[in-house]
């Protein structure tokens, strides 16, 4: 399973990606993997010295109830063609939305795949997991999704929950929860499989996002005397919610550049003011950034030209937990600490982190709202401000928040 | 002797998707397509704040979740009886624009074209006769050697990752000749099949910069945060104008130079895909891209009805014609509704007579149009501007340069297989050719003081309905907003239109009627039927 023709770097230019540019790359990488930069040509020569010596590793990536927007997404990915590089070390059997066969061949390509995998290959699961009618709510190959979920779930090495959907069953589990769905990591558990779950929240997944898990879980990882990566350092990287903690360290509000109009009690009140021309704070439009935890102001996205409030859009909080009925009404401000409508049942400790998240952000405001009564220069400033009362009073209806 | 094929999944699709159909005599006699995912947007939506649909209802589709978000906020807006202002128009215009140019080249290269281009057979194409090809043929000229060599690697290393199992159960090293010969066109040579591969690859990149131009206006693609009811929270400045211009104008760039010419150039090897394919015969289009006065049929694709039984004339839409049947559907609640008024009750019992092709099988629902099936998309949408009388002259003018290029005298042939396909790449350069003007009118409406970006409004409560195009074509929303809550909501997608099990009066859908009359030389391949699927990008 090598392509030992040729060396990584010749490979690499002859796709019209420089040495630079790969540098380049691997200098995200590795802020995003919370080292310093510095660290870029140490991780372009494992990089490197993985493909020549490892070659492509297998990987299988399903479609649950998904929009396939986290395939659009991947396909998204940051400088031109090096993400993609890095993906084409996975020799992705499968990829619905992408792969040249269809029907029989397909899921016969995988069984085969999986078997001769089985125990190292990573399975990567973009949509919900549907329950409904017994799993019939979503059939592939005229049989429910969730037997073919089990089964290649059971002979994976580490499975990638990608995108919300696949995490806790993203909005599809938004209230009455009509499909029955849930995330890859409860049913799996449900059903007794132990293979590890590595969670990607975010409706959808950043390319960038899963880009820095399969550099960390694969290329990284020392490997065994097969060759095979040793999967326990990301597992031990992970937060108490199955996230890799350094995507999922730090609320949206927490790095956000729009941060200093929060601190000045600068927002906007309404979409097309001259506050919105101003690059103001988006808080009193029902932005969810103190209470999501995500890197999207750094990390940012499509190439790093955007992400949600650099264009005018208030954070939904996309990355929480049954995030539609945690967030909505999504144009109100977020004034009530509720656990929502639990998609999986019980407790779930990621609610508890949300809930706390939403308090952080209750904190904030009073400060920002002070700030601005105040003047910015009292100390004692108070939430309901005469200003403020007028903006909700104002507001009620359309916010929405009861 | 009938025999039969089940295509599950059908690949390369956004979704998921069952085709069955029954062969005789070489010849598809009979077909069913079935959706065979429920989620249940509309029953979620139930409650809700009407202005949260915007932020859902994107996630029915990653692919095309603008158009979504731009029916959902357009039917709150209806509604509440907003007018959205000059610059929001604009921007929303763009906005679409930049989707659809991102979907037509992502569908084209990425999607569909595996099914015409071979890229085992592009190992053995001469470097010096690609390029002198690609000259003649006016298309791009890429490094041609370096494709070569980085598939050469991904067949010489044995993992061939996503083309993995795509030669039908052949090898396609070993059944070459085979392949060549079946599957594809074997008179069409091997150079052309490398130029095929190598754009295929420029196509990742062109559909993520047309993308990015969505990420500016909207934060990030899929799932943009900004085209809210009311207009646009996204406030245009030079930078930004400036950076989406560049952008727009390099995707436009290669679109002509290079997706134009390589489907000119690909065509004449598929022309029997001329004579079959075609479907039920009626097209219908809700219109794309506003002009001031926001009317449907004042579109610059206009919104049209097209009859072919009754000629190549073009009706105005009559949206009260629209009802969704549900009789082959999972569906437990009334047939036979405005979608106004629609209802989407779940059956609440499988068995194994559940799925049952006389009775009910799919989770899709039958759209019709004055009670009969309709086609929507890139060739309903361009053949109602060809034959409309006031729609802009560019949309003829492509169609007749290209009939022009392959020979074809007859319009009436884009009725098939090859028309589907064509019609969506040459749409593609009507698009990027009239979002550049987009452009420029919004600067000069930002100089002459008439590019305000939102409407301030009361929400009150009241039925509306937004009437679209996503890329793969004619997508509404319907809203009923009660006590300021969402009471009813019904989306109709396209996918919905062209993937249609049969009406109550079991009348086929659009794709399973194009299946049939399809030829099928081997039923263990039934390459023509994937692509008969993948030409309506279901």
């Amino acid at each position: 399973m090598t392509n030992k023709g040729t060396s990584f770097y010749e490979r690499l230019e002859a796709r019209g990606v420089s040495r630079r540019d790969f540098l380049k790359f691997c200098g995200a990488t590795a802020t995003m993997l919370g080292l310093s930069s510095s660290a870029a040509p140490m991780i372009g020569a494992k990089i490197a010295g993985a493909a020549d010596e490892g070659g492509l590793y297998p990987a299988l990536w399903l479609h649950g109830g998904a929009c396939t927007g986290c395939t659009e997404s991947i396909a998204q990915a940051t400088y031109p063609n090096v993400a993609d590089i890095v993906l084409d070390f996975l020799n992705l059997v499968g990829q619905e939305t992408i792969q040249m066969s269809a029907g029989v061949q397909t899921l016969e390509g995988n069984e085969e795949f999986a078997e001769e995998h089985a125990g190292k290959y990573i399975l990567i699961i973009e949509g919900t997991v549907i329950t409904g009618l017994d799993g019939n709510m979503l059939r592939v190959g005229g049989h429910p999704f969730i037997e073919e979920l089990e089964n290649f779930a059971s002979k994976a090495a580490v499975v990638i929950a990608l995108g919300s959907c696949a995490v806790d069953g993203g909005w599809v589990v938004a209230y009455p929860n009509p499909a029955k769905g849930t995330g890859v990591g409860p049913y799996l558990k449900s059903k007794g499989v132990a293979t590890p779950v590595v969670n990607l929240p975010g409706c959808p997944m950043n390319p960038e996002e899963l880009v820095s898990v399969v550099v960390e879980a694969l290329l990284l990882a020392d490997r065994d005397s097969d060759g095979v990566p040793v999967l326990g350092p990301i597992v031990n990287r992970l937060d108490a919610n199955g996230r890799p903690k350094w995507l999922y360290g730090s609320t949206i509000h927490d790095n956000c550049p729009r941060r200093g109009h929060f601190e000045n009690g600068e927002f906007v009140y309404e979409f097309g003011s001259d506050e919105e021309a101003m690059g103001y704070c988006l808080y009193p439009v029902g932005c969810k950034g103190p209470q999501t935890y995500r890197r999207c102001p750094m990390i940012r996205w499509n190439s790093s030209v955007s992400w949600c409030v650099d264009s005018g859009g208030p954070c939904i909080g996309c990355a929480n937990w049954n995030w539609v009925d945690q967030n909505a009404p999504f144009r109100g401000r977020f004034r009530r600490v509720g656990a929502g409508v639990l998609g999986s049942g019980g407790v779930d400790p990621a609610i508890a982190a949300a809930a706390i998240g939403g308090i952080a952000g209750a904190a904030l405001i009073a400060h920002g709202f002070g700030m601005k009564a105040a003047k910015r220069i009292g100390s004692n400033a108070t939430l309901k401000t005469e200003e403020c009362k007028e903006w909700e009073t104002k507001h009620a209806k359309k916010g929405g928040a009861a | 002797m009938a025999e039969n094929i089940v295509l599950d999944p059908v690949t390369r699709i956004e979704g998921h998707l069952r085709v069955e159909a029954v062969v005789e005599n070489g010849k598809i006699t009979d077909a069913w397509a079935t959706g065979t995912l429920y989620r249940g947007v509309e029953t979620i939506l139930k409650g809700r704040k009407p202005e949260d649909a915007f932020y859902v209802t994107q996630r029915i589709c990653g692919v095309c979740p603008t158009s979504h978000g731009h029916a959902s906020s357009m039917a709150v807006e209806s509604a509440y009886g907003i007018k959205i202002p000059n610059g929001a128009r604009l921007v929303r215009n763009i906005y679409e624009s930049a989707e659809n140019l991102h979907s037509h080249i992502l569908w084209f290269y990425i999607l569909a074209a595996l099914d015409y281009v071979n890229p085992a057979k592009a190992l053995s194409a001469d470097i010096g006769d690609t390029v002198d090809l690609a000259k003649a043929a006016g298309t791009g000229i890429s490094d041609f050697a370096a494709v070569q060599e980085r598939v050469g690697d991904l067949v010489k290393g044995g993992d061939l990752s996503v083309f993995s199992n795509g030669w039908w159960g052949l090898n396609p090293i070993t059944d070459a000749e085979k392949i060549d010969a079946e599957l594809y066109n074997p008179d069409m040579p091997a150079e052309l099949h490398l130029i095929g591969v190598a754009h295929y690859l420029e196509a990742l990149e062109m559909q993520a910069e047309a993308a990015r131009v969505m990420a500016i206006l909207g934060g990030k693609f899929p799932h943009g945060m900004t085209s809210v009811a009311g207009g646009t929270a996204f406030v245009p400045d030079s930078l930004k104008l400036d950076d989406i211009l560049y952008r727009l104008k390099r995707v436009v760039a290669w679109i002509n130079n290079t997706m134009i010419p390589d489907v000119l150039a690909i065509a004449p090897f598929y022309t029997a895909a001329l004579e079959f394919g075609g479907g039920c015969g009626k097209f219908l289009s809700f219109g794309l891209f506003n002009d001031t006065d926001l009317d449907m049929h004042n579109r610059f694709f206009p919104a049209g009805y097209i009859d072919v039984a009754n000629g190549l004339k073009v009706d105005p839409v009559d949206t009260d014609k629209i009802k969704e049947d549900v009789k082959h559907a999972w569906y437990t609640s009334p047939s036979g509704l405005h979608p106004q008024h629609g209802q989407t009750q779940a059956i609440s019992r499988w068995d194994d007579s559940t799925f049952d092709l006389d009775g009910q099988y799919t989770w899709g629902k039958a759209p019709r149009y004055d009670d009969k099936p309709a086609e929507v998309g890139p060739l309903s949408r361009m053949l109602v501007g060809y034959l409309s009388p006031g729609a802009d002259p560019a949309i003829k003018g492509t169609i007749d340069y290209a009939l022009d290029a392959l020979g074809i005298t007859d319009p009436t042939l884009l009725v098939s297989l090859l028309g589907r396909v064509a019609a969506r790449v040459l749409e593609a350069k009507v698009m990027g050719d009239q979002v550049i003007n987009y452009v420029v009118e919004l600067v000069e409406a930002i100089n002459s003081g008439d590019a305000q970006t939102f409407q301030e409004y009361v929400d009150h409560d009241g039925e509306g309905a937004g009437f679209w195009e996503a890329p793969r074509g004619a997508l509404a929303h319907f809203v009923n907003v009660e006590n300021g809550r969402i009471a009813n909501y019904n989306v109709v997608t396209p996918s919905t239109w062209d993937m249609s099990p049969r009406d109550d009066n079991g009348v086929r859908g659009p794709m399973e009627e194009a299946l049939v009359g399809t030829p099928i030389a081997d039923v263990e391949r039934p390459i023509m039927a994937a692509r008969i699927a993948r030409s309506f990008d279901p």
